[in-house]
């Protein structure tokens, strides 16, 4: 279980920098960490000790293998999460473009 | 039954072939998309008579049986949806045939809606959890290109802070299926819902309910995850809010969390209480930011805000009559909405701003949008004898019905604020004469835009209609008994799969 | 699973570097540790065609975080309510770790999953699909919707970049 809770902390960690760095890249890079927490998580959920990775081999006895079904849930969801990155930087390249900053504090135009 | 799939396959297809054609034929990329939405407004409308005959409908991708593979399941619930959204959408693709004239790179825009409704679909057929979250992120990733569409600098600033919240949202989602498939070891949902009754609960079931309610609730726009709503929505262009306001509120928050809530895990007070809690917080919140508004768009979307509120109390209330109001209020709501975002949009295409003080005498210069925003701010408000007072009065009357009149006295009080800032707001915009600040309202509506208005506009004003007993009510009460059937989901889903 | 402790160790030193760091630069620098972490980390845990795809993703999301960067990050200043939301984050931080310790119980130990639907899948799923990886053969068979809706994705995000890198999104009457 340890390594359950060590992966929410890495979880809390990305967490924490989204919510409150100023700088835009830093927040991204903060919802970046806390999808390497949640994908950690799910792989880690499906371990088997002694067991292999799910591929048949013919000259190999086996005995147990790891569960399939988190790797191939988080081979998606690793990709999902590259596509929101690459929307997010775009946007905050343009951002920068029109504002002149990567302030999120500064970039406030919207009020009210 | 054979034609579930379409209900994915078209938009999909749809929007792959306006990437194709739209370059090349520049012309050809709207009407596209509008028969793409035609078609769907009728599969949606023929899936309804099955739906109702044979309760519930399963669609096995592949073929492979499910736990194994992924189930499309078309239930009452799910087939109200997919016609509101079909009318909603539908709309709003003719509207913008008329409305993008100004932007560039047509093509871009049909196939992000295109993906977006595909993506909205997806997790209304979902059976399977993951891949309503697949879904759900398609769905948001072509909201957050939207948003942005005309790249301005508030248009990028709206669209960075949604993004940043609703992907914060995604990964607690994410999460959360992560721990439910520690305990669960499966992702179908009525597998998971057929486990969760034999192993119950536990202390994993409210740990996991919470993640999604702060991941759902980023999605829905209840208070206090709302922040991006106001941003995003005043800074799109106007048939991104309508979309967004009409439907994937309402699908990618509402309607998931209502169908996580009551059919996998089974609805209990805990819960229902903090929807309660949440949607009066929404109500009465967003009812008082509406006031200091001065910008039509901006105004609306605290209104959606404070509306969402109340479909959240109606669902933690729970009682049958509270769930059929709480839909009805949905159906009603994301029509009326939509035609106030529409108008809006048609307002801001003619004088070029959304001010409401610059924009007066709206009902004399520019009739259709003038009398379409009158009839959607009635509606909202709660005035008979539209659709939309209709369903106050039932969410109220299910209140005191059950037993908490504490609830009912809080949704009076915010129906009058909400009646006051429309009022306050929208008499200087239909009524009043021009001011040195007015500006004149130079475009005439495109035939497109009005065309759309006025089918809205009639559809809000028959809203109404659809509390007289037929096929209507029938579907309603069938959504009703889905919800308040709770895990009895599982059981008819595997009786349906075999 | 000692190896899998030490991982996740250097991982959250990684990130706190990642988060903490004055230069942007080193910044992304450190986020392509804490992927590079997580791509050894699939490999500890048995799963190559993770730890593949995390490198390459990896590497694409650097480039990408690069290309967005300038080099230095914001002063630091505790204006406003800094401090309120600070501590805030840091309690709601806490309260859900601590949740986590009291419910994590009920869930399968680290090594020990339950595996209800996938032992269906390991014993049939070269049979009836003819793949040996069976990983593989869940992506692109049985649940091939969902790669569907991966490269729809990979679509949308394309399509967005399109729309957001526009010179001009409003022609100006």
């Amino acid at each position: 279980m340890t390594a359950y809770i060590l992966c929410l902390v890495l979880f809390s960690i990305g967490l924490y920098c989204a919510l409150r760095k100023r700088n835009v890249v830093k927040i991204i890079i903060g919802i970046g960490i806390m999808e390497y927490a949640a994908n950690f998580l799910f792989v880690l959920i499906g371990y088997r000790s002694g067991g292999r990775s799910p591929i048949y081999a013919n000259d190999q006895v086996i005995k147990s293998m790891v569960d399939p079904l988190p790797q191939a849930v988080v081979a998606v969801a690793i990709v999902l999460n590259l596509s929101v990155t690459l929307l997010l930087v775009a946007i905050a390249i343009k951002l920068y473009e029109k504002y002149g900053t990567f302030d999120i504090t500064k970039i406030n135009d919207l009020k009210g | 039954m054979a034609f579930i799939p379409f209900f994915i396959a078209i938009p999909l297809g749809a929007a792959f072939l306006i990437s194709l054609a739209g370059k090349r034929f520049r012309a050809s990329s709207g009407p596209i998309a509008c028969a793409a939405s035609l078609f769907l407004l009728a599969a949606s409308l023929a899936i309804v008579k099955p739906v109702l005959a044979h309760k519930t409908l399963v669609y096995r991708v592949g073929n492979w049986l499910p736990p194994f593979g992924i189930p499309m399941i078309v239930d009452s619930l799910t087939a109200l949806m997919l016609v509101l959204a079909g009318i909603v959408v539908f709309f709003v693709t003719i509207y913008s045939i008329g409305y993008m004239k100004p932007y560039t790179d047509k093509w871009k825009y049909y196939t992000l809606l295109m993906l977006l409704v595909g993506g909205s679909n997806g997790v209304l057929l979902a059976g399977d959890i993951f891949n309503m979250f697949v879904f759900l992120e398609i769905a948001s990733i072509s909201v957050y290109a939207l948003v942005a569409y005309g790249t301005e600098k508030h248009s990028l600033e709206g669209a960075f802070k949604y993004a940043v919240m609703s992907s914060i949202g995604s990964v607690f989602i994410f999460l959360g299926i992560a721990i439910l498939y520690s305990y669960t070891s499966t992702l179908n949902m009525a597998d998971m819902a057929a486990v969760l009754m034999q192993k119950g609960p536990g202390m994993i079931v409210p740990f996991v309910t919470t993640l999604f309610l702060v991941g759902f609730g980023l999605k829905a726009g209840l208070m206090p995850f709302h922040a991006w709503l106001p941003d995003a929505y005043s800074a799109a262009p106007a048939t991104v809010p309508a979309l967004s306001s009409g439907v994937l509120i309402k699908v990618l928050g509402l309607y998931a969390i209502s169908r996580i809530v009551f059919n996998v895990f089974g609805i209990n007070a805990e819960v229902s209480n903090i929807l309660v809690i949440l949607g009066s917080l929404s109500m009465v919140g967003g009812s008082i930011l509406a006031f200091g508004q001065t910008k039509m768009k901006r105004l609306l979307g605290y209104s959606s805000i404070s509306q969402v509120g109340y479909i959240a109390i109606g669902l933690g209330v729970g009682t049958p009559l509270a769930l059929f109001g709480s839909i009805f209020y949905l159906l009603n709501h994301s029509l009326s909405k939509a035609l106030l975002f529409l108008s809006a949009g048609a307002i801001e295409h003619s004088t070029g701003t959304d001010e409401l003080g610059s924009i007066r005498g709206t009902c004399r210069r520019s009739p259709l949008a003038g009398w379409a925003s009158l009839v959607g701010a009635l509606s909202i408000s709660g005035i008979p004898p539209l659709g939309g007072f209709w369903a106050k009065l039932i969410i109220i009357f299910a209140c005191i019905q059950a037993g908490r009149p504490m609830l009912a006295f809080l949704m009076v009080l915010a129906s009058i604020f909400t009646l006051i800032y429309y009022f306050k707001a929208f008499t200087g915009v239909l009524f009043g004469s021009e001011s040195e600040k007015s500006r004149p309202f130079e475009k005439a509506l495109s035939p497109h835009m009005a065309l759309a208005l006025f089918c809205l506009t009639a559809l809000v004003v028959a809203a109404g209609l659809v509390l007289l007993p037929g096929k209507w009510q029938a579907l309603i009460n069938g959504a009703v008994g889905v919800l308040s059937g709770g895990r009895d989901y599982a059981i008819i889903l595997f009786g349906a799969m075999r | 699973m000692i190896e899998i402790h030490l991982l996740l160790l250097f991982m959250i030193a990684a990130a706190v570097i990642a988060v903490e760091a004055k230069d942007l630069l080193s910044s992304v620098i450190a986020v392509g540790a804490v992927g590079i972490g997580l791509s050894l980390s699939f490999l500890v845990l048995k799963a190559p065609d993770l730890a593949i795809m995390q490198l390459v993703v990896e590497i694409l999301s650097l480039i990408i975080l690069i290309r967005g960067t300038i080099r230095r990050d914001l002063p630091f200043s505790a204006s406003g309510r800094w401090y309120f939301n600070t501590i805030t984050t840091v309690c709601f931080v806490i309260v859900f770790i601590g949740l986590a310790l009291l419910t994590f119980r009920s869930l399968p130990d680290l090594g020990n999953a339950t595996m209800r639907v996938s032992k269906a899948y390991i014993a049939e799923g070269m049979l009836r699909t003819g793949a040996k990886n069976i990983v593989a053969a869940i992506t692109l068979n049985y649940r091939a919707y969902d790669t569907l809706g991966e490269a729809t994705m990979i679509f949308a995000a394309v399509i967005g970049v399109l729309v957001i890198a526009r010179k001009t999104g409003k022609k100006e009457k």
